[in-house]
């Protein structure tokens, strides 16, 4: 049966499976996976009132101990609905989201009966080496286990796919066969866990896997009572492979190792510790920086610094070695995890809606990358402005509590007659009220002046009024006319 | 005042400008604005296997032009056009910036002019730019004579050519200036479309009188007439003609995939406004107030303003630092009148007649003379007079001919200013260059930078193996000293250091250069790279 030969694939190590699968009929509750079907309903950044359209995805989840199951955070982002189906029963139960990280790319979910999961093996969570054959494990539409080979060719520092996050990654070769809901796809050597699939490239053959060393920070991470995620120093660097740079910083041929430090970003733990552009790292711990960036791990050899940092824990102390003005220092620093929410220009906005705040007609919003990315290609399509902000934002932005407030659309009313023309452009105040985040608005709006509402903008055409009275008179009109459930949605009351 | 400027997202177009992405931003609310490509221009490229952009447009056209039908009708004009129509064929020599160091690739054309008044050829300015050669031809007459630019004027794609044989105007008759002609009259198009050696005509109506970007420049607007004759490669810089008399010169057009039947002549008022600015000698450009404006027609904003509910006035949103009219105009200015006329609530105003945009009182003004500007300044009515003068930061935004780059060559690696052509040679996406040169006037870049030098090559040698990656890279300072055009690169390099520490703008890492290793790496960079020349700092071409 072959079926069940399949499922013994599963139980045995995968290499063995290729080697001389045996027939034995196994029961079904040693799948340690399921199906999960996710329903995810993103807002709309355009229409910060709306949502998109629901879009539903099958996928699989690992069963780990503690009746959780194991998915991408891609899977859940701004998800509607969660369930859980046994591959071969067919049996469904709804789930719910228990921890999720957008940056590490893994959420922990839990079925809404504790039971369901009670008659499935949980997978531990191993790690995994360079060299390793491990097997990447799929479902065939009838339930039974799809199962391939695959080699660990690679163990590296990759982007995730919220932008500027960078985690270890295993990476893999092997020819994945496409089967419907394979999202979330497990990675087992033999029998445990080693990661979770992330991206497949059809063309290279290159998996890209989060490994079980990030998938045990998280659920370390998640059992404990406050989920700090993954720290960061808060500091760019360049390598120092020029012996003319090498001289200039006044590191004499001897030396090897080293990295420029390029930026060092407002608020952050290296900041903290009065480190500096211009200093060079020569150590973390005990661990040597090279001229590139990487240290020697004792499981996966030369690896970037990148990984050292995230692998601690959030306000975890670690000691810093630099030379500064060509004498050698030892900083303490304290490594924090930054939020999303500390950027001016946040960097992800999920299971969060847009705030937005209709006056006149004029939509207010905050910008933030979720917004650019309405536009698809944002790097070409969005307001060239916005985007420059935004990627230079560390930059540009002193005070990271400020958020910008822009005039994304004029939504035409008589308030707006001449108007109409008007977008993406930065407000700065209104009624002379300085806004830092448009919560600001609901306040600014309360005192016209002289019965108008005077709104600034950072460019052309830098200042134009409303009439407060008419603009009071047009709320109801606007949400009548345009279907807006409410005139504005802003966040809880401001954190201070 | 809303200067014919023509804005980014109105003017680039995917199909013929490959290096500068079209930036069409998605209306949310589905708004539906149209937004034409900027027209091609005329001349006929005869250089097939350079594919640059004349070429590619020439042979748009050939294939646009094999499905018109041929003119049925020649006008009796005809024959006076003969003796004054010319056929022009430019040797042009087009810069190369990233090979700043050579002459640059070698390609012939062909266009249109005529003869006017004072023994003198018009044509277009991009039948003739960057012109190392040109050979003029009549129609009844053999030889060929060999004739320079008297003067060009890229700003309205306009240029007057002088012949030193005098034998060439023998048998010439001069043609005359006509006014605007009306909209629906019939115009006849004489030029060398597709190249051909014998004169064409093409006939069609007025279609529309308007301003309308000049690509050849793609910074400027001024009037333009829209006519629905066939025009092709080649007909550029020939007459239109009604009744007798000059009424455009052809000058550009869209290829059929965009536009059926559109074709555009520059108007007697910009040929003659270009006539009489070069009639001291020297040829000054079109004057521009350099701010904008916004229009004001929400009555809230009026009120707020203490304007009354009449119409007029738009307010001053931005005054260029550069400009002329800095310490003269403020922001939250109103407009209400330019010279006599009062200006309406959309920027428009009365003038002879017609309702044009307040713009075309100053682009029929010149260099030095006075706009007076009825002002409302925190409720007072005030006069301002301005002086008029061209604003220097807005020439970099525009297409620049008959220059040669300048460069400086340090240590293999390759410093440049920033103009566009420089952009479209190199196809540069990098976002804080594109940033710096978009909003280089807007957000007054030029205060900080009158010029964006820019790290724009490395020429690969063991002193610079680990530059690579400062590529592109905007200069910020060279050992402390601020740098701010390519002359502030030039004397920072010539200071005597034993290391030169070059910061690039949002680069923390320094580029450190010692002085040893570049002085030994000199002769073997320029041997191995045929640098004929270290660096280049005035942008002169000199064409005897």
């Amino acid at each position: 049966m072959r079926n069940a030969t399949l499922l013994v694939c599963a139980w045995l190590s995968a290499a063995a499976c290729f080697a001389a699968p045996p027939a034995k009929a196994v029961k079904e509750q040693h799948i340690s996976i399921v199906r999960v079907n996710a329903t995810n309903q993103a807002w709309d950044f355009f229409h910060p009132w709306s949502k998109h359209a629901p879009v539903s995805r099958r996928a699989l989840g690992a069963v780990l101990a503690g009746d959780h199951v194991l998915v991408t955070a891609e899977l859940v982002a701004n998800a509607n609905y969660l369930e859980l189906e046994k591959a071969e029963s067919g049996e469904r139960m709804p789930a719910h989201v228990e921890v999720v990280d957008y940056e590490a790319n893994l959420a922990l979910l839990k079925p809404d009966s504790a039971d369901f999961l009670r008659d499935m093996k949980p997978l531990e969570v191993k790690d995994a080496a360079v060299g390793d054959r491990v097997a990447v494990w799929q479902l065939e539409a009838t339930g039974a286990l799809l199962i391939t080979d695959a080699l660990l060719t690679t163990v590296e520092v990759t982007r995730y796919p919220i932008d500027d996050t960078a985690l270890l990654t295993y990476r893999l070769t092997s020819s994945l066969q496409y089967r419907e809901g394979s999202f979330t796809v497990p990675v087992v050597k033999n029998g445990s866990l080693v990661g979770l699939l992330m991206r497949y490239d059809t063309r290279t053959q290159n998996v890209d896997v989060i490994p079980a060393p990030v998938i045990d920070h998280f659920l370390h991470d998640a059992a404990s009572k406050h989920y700090g995620g993954f720290p960061r120093a808060g500091v760019l660097f360049a390598p120092m492979r020029d012996p003319q740079l090498r001289r200039h910083a006044g590191l004499g041929p001897e030396t090897s190792g080293g990295v420029f430090l390029t930026q060092v970003q407002k608020g952050s733990a290296a900041e903290q510790a009065g480190m500096r552009v211009g200093d060079v790292l020569l150590a973390i711990g005990d661990k040597a920086i090279d001229q590139d960036g990487n240290y020697l791990d004792k499981l996966y050899g030369k690896i970037s610094l990148v990984h050292l940092i995230a692998s601690k824990n959030d306000g975890e102390k670690v000691s810093f070695k630099i030379l500064r003005d060509h004498a050698p220092q030892t900083l303490p620093v304290t490594l924090i995890h930054r939020v999303a929410e500390d950027y001016v220009i946040e960097p992800y906005t999920i299971d969060r809606p847009p705030k937005y705040y209709v006056i006149g007609g004029l939509v207010l919003q905050e910008l933030s990358r979720q917004y650019l990315k309405e536009w698809g290609e944002y790097l070409k399509k969005a307001p060239e402005r916005f985007v420059y902000y935004d990627r230079y934002q560390t930059e540009i932005f002193k005070d990271a509590r400020k958020k910008l407030v822009v005039l994304s659309q004029v939504l035409p009313s008589a308030s707006t007659v001449g108007y109409e023309e008007l977008n993406y452009l930065v407000v700065t105040k209104i009624n002379d009220v300085p806004l830092t985040r448009v919560d600001d608005v609901a306040r600014a709006v309360a005192n016209s002046v002289n019965g108008f509402h005077k709104i600034e903008f950072e460019e052309n055409p830098r200042v134009i009024y409303l009439d407060a009275k008419q603009t009071a008179e047009d709320e109801k009109l606007l949400m009548r006319n345009y279907g807006l459930p409410a005139i504005s949605r802003l966040g809880a009351l401001s954190a201070e | 005042m809303n200067k014919p400027r023509v804005s980014r997202d109105e003017i680039f177009a995917p199909e013929f400008f490959a290096c500068s992405p079209p930036r069409t931003h998605r209306q949310p609310l589905d708004k539906r604005v149209y937004s034409a490509p900027p027209p091609v221009i005329f001349r006929l490229s005869m250089t097939r296997i350079v594919l640059s952009f004349a070429a590619v447009c020439a042979l748009r056209f050939a294939f646009a032009a094999e499905t018109d039908s041929a003119p049925t009708k020649l006008p009796n004009a005809g024959a006076a056009i003969r003796k004054s129509l010319i056929r022009i064929a430019v040797t042009e020599q087009e810069a190369n910036y990233k090979v700043p160091w050579t002459p640059g690739n070698i390609n012939s054309g062909v266009g249109a002019g005529f003869v006017i008044d004072g023994q003198r050829v018009l044509t277009n300015a991009h039948v003739v730019s960057n012109a190392r050669f040109l050979g003029l031809e009549k129609e009844n007459d053999p030889k060929k004579y060999v004739a320079t630019v008297e003067h060009i004027a890229h700003d309205c794609d306009l240029a007057v050519l002088k012949v030193a044989d005098p034998d060439f105007f023998k048998n010439t008759a001069p043609l005359n200036f006509g006014g605007i002609p009306q909209i629906e009259s019939q115009v006849s198009v004489y030029g060398y479309p597709i190249g051909g050696d014998r004169m064409s005509v093409t006939t069609g109506i007025v279609s529309r009188i308007d301003f309308q970007a000049y690509t050849h420049s793609l910074v400027d607007q001024h009037l333009a007439i829209q006519i629905d004759a066939a025009i092709n490669p080649g007909n550029s810089g020939g007459p239109v003609m009604q009744e007798g008399k000059v009424v455009g010169v052809a000058f550009q057009g869209y290829g059929g995939e965009v536009a059926q039947n559109v074709g555009y002549m520059i108007p007697t008022p910009v040929i003659g406004r270009f006539l009489k600015d070069i009639s001291d000698g020297v040829y000054d450009k079109y004057m521009d107030l350099s701010v904008s404006t916004f229009n004001l027609q929400n009555p809230a904003m009026r009120r707020a303003l203490g304007l009354a509910d009449d119409d007029r006035g738009v307010m001053v949103s931005s005054v260029a630092s550069a400009g002329c009219s800095a310490g003269k105009l403020k922001v939250g200015d109103v407009l209400l009148g330019i010279d006599e006329h009062p200006i309406a609530s959309d920027a428009f105003v009365d003038l002879e007649g017609e309702r044009v945009q307040m713009a075309e009182v100053v682009e029929r003004k010149f260099k030095g003379d006075d706009v007076k500007l009825h002002v409302l300044r925190d409720k007072q009515e005030i006069d301002v007079t301005v002086k008029l003068d061209a604003a220097w930061p807005f020439s970099m935004q525009a297409n620049e001919y008959d220059v040669a780059p300048r460069y400086v060559l340090f240590g293999g690696l390759l410093f440049q200013p920033v103009s566009r052509s420089f952009l479209e040679n190199y196809q540069l996406e990098d976002l804080r260059v594109r940033y710096f040169f978009d909003f280089f006037i807007a957000d007054e870049i030029y205060r900080e930078h009158p010029e964006i030098i820019i790290l724009s090559a490395v020429l690969p040698d063991p002193i610079n193996t680990y530059l690579g990656e400062f590529k592109n890279g905007i200069l910020d300072e060279i050992n402390g000293d601020k740098i701010k055009t390519l002359d502030d690169v030039a004397n920072a390099l010539r200071k005597p250091a034993d290391e030169y520490v070059i910061r690039l703008i949002g680069v923390g890492r320094p580029l450190v250069l010692e002085r040893a290793a570049v002085e030994a790496a000199r002769e073997r960079i320029k041997m191995r790279y045929n640098v004929l020349k270290e660096q280049n700092l005035r942008d002169t071409v000199n064409v005897e």
